[in-house]
Order: structure tokens, then C-alpha cells, then sequence
């Protein structure tokens, strides 16, 4: 199980209520296929940085979750089917982000794959969740 | 006479960041030209090991409209 974030570029011109239907649908998705969502994110409608299908303007939703690697592919193929997409981002959180993220002691669960890459990290700040865990394996 | 530079530091590696974050676009733009274009670490003075994160970083943002491929001034 990895942390995946999944970033997606919605047309501007909808409701928020069309918006939260896309945000259920999503969530939906991954929690059939055994994912647990961690944080949905909704930026808010931002100025693009050069135009996308003639659109100036977007809004943008992040969804953190972590599951299996079947997850993003099924993600991409509803983007895909999805007219109100102009763009999205999916990746693994590398072993960077999650040191960074445990550092900030904001997410006290840490991946069991993390571990290796986090152990110095971990050493430093012994009051993380992460070190109950380690001591139990 | 020869001109004694000062050696240039890594700025990431003097404020111990870790990890570059590709939605800090202000950021990212210290480390690119007005054009767009990615600054060599030669002029930066990033090391080898930021630069590859955070050249990473900055074509992620291009990708989300984050930040520009290109800015052109000609026109």
C-alpha cells in the first residue's frame, strides 16, 4: 500500500454542487477498490498559467489516499471519460515527501513501506506514532 | 590578480530542506528565468542533488497550469 495524491483540474464554469458530485464520485472509486482517503483538498478556482481547451481558469481539487497501484489507473481512465477534466496529476509520494511529511508530525501513521527510508527521521523525533510501530514489527 | 570568488551554496542544503514541494510556485520561480526557462545550477548554485528534485518540481507545476512552459514578451 502506497500513498498516491491525485490532482485534478475541473472546468470553473461549474456549480459547486457539481463539484462536490465529482469529489463523491472519486471517493467513491476508491473505496470500492480498498483505499482509504486521507484529505480532500479543494483549492478553489485559480488563473491558469496558459490556457487549457481555451479556458483561462480552473478549479482545482487534490485527493490524498492511499491503496493499491490499480487505483490511479482506474482514476485516469474516468478522467479520460470525464469532459469537465481539463487536467490531472497523479503520483507516489516518493521517500522524500514522506520524510518531509513525518517531520512535520502532521500524519502520525506512517506506511509500513516507509519505514527503511524514514528510519534517521525517526530516530530524531521518537514521540511519532511511527516508533510504536517499527518497535511492534 | 585572480578574482576570488566566493564559493555559491546550495540553498536548499543551507536551510536543510528536504523535500521541494511543486505547489510552492513562488518558489519555484526564484529558480527559473522570466522567460520560463529552468536555471542551470551553475548560476543557482543548487546542488546536483536539489537540482534533480527540483527541475521534478517545476515540469510537475508546468503540468498543472502552476506554472508557464513559456512567456513570451515579443508581442
Amino acid at each position: 500500500m502506497a500513498i498516491y495524491e491525485s490532482i485534478v483540474i475541473l472546468d470553473s464554469l461549474l456549480t459547486p454542487k457539481d463539484i462536490d458530485n465529482v469529489v463523491d464520485r472519486l471517493s467513491v472509486i476508491i473505496q470500492e477498490r480498498g483505499g482509504v482517503i486521507r484529505k480532500i483538498d479543494k483549492w478553489g478556482k485559480k488563473r491558469l498559467a496558459y490556457e487549457i481547451e481555451k479556458k483561462q481558469y480552473g478549479f482545482y481539487i487534490s485527493i490524498e489516499f492511499e491503496g493499491d497501484g490499480n487505483i490511479p489507473h482506474v482514476l485516469e481512465s474516468d478522467y479520460n471519460y470525464s469532459d469537465n477534466v481539463l487536467r490531472y496529476l497523479t503520483y507516489r509520494f516518493d521517500k522524500y515527501k514522506i520524510r518531509a511529511m513525518q517531520n512535520a508530525a502532521e500524519q502520525a501513521k506512517a506506511p509500513a513501506a516507509a519505514v527503511p527510508a524514514a528510519e534517521a527521521v525517526v530516530a530524531l523525533k521518537p514521540e511519532t506514532n511511527a516508533v510504536t510501530q517499527e518497535s511492534q514489527e | 590578480m585572480i578574482k576570488i570568488r566566493k564559493k555559491r551554496v546550495c540553498q536548499f542544503c543551507e536551510q536543510n530542506i528536504d523535500f521541494i514541494d511543486f505547489k510552492d510556485d513562488r518558489m519555484l520561480r526564484r529558480f527559473m528565468t522570466e522567460q520560463g526557462k529552468i536555471l542551470p545550477k551553475h548560476t543557482t548554485g543548487t546542488c546536483a542533488k536539489h537540482q534533480r528534485q527540483l527541475s521534478n518540481a517545476i515540469k510537475k507545476a508546468r503540468h498543472l497550469a502552476i506554472l508557464p512552459f513559456v512567456t513570451d514578451f515579443s508581442r
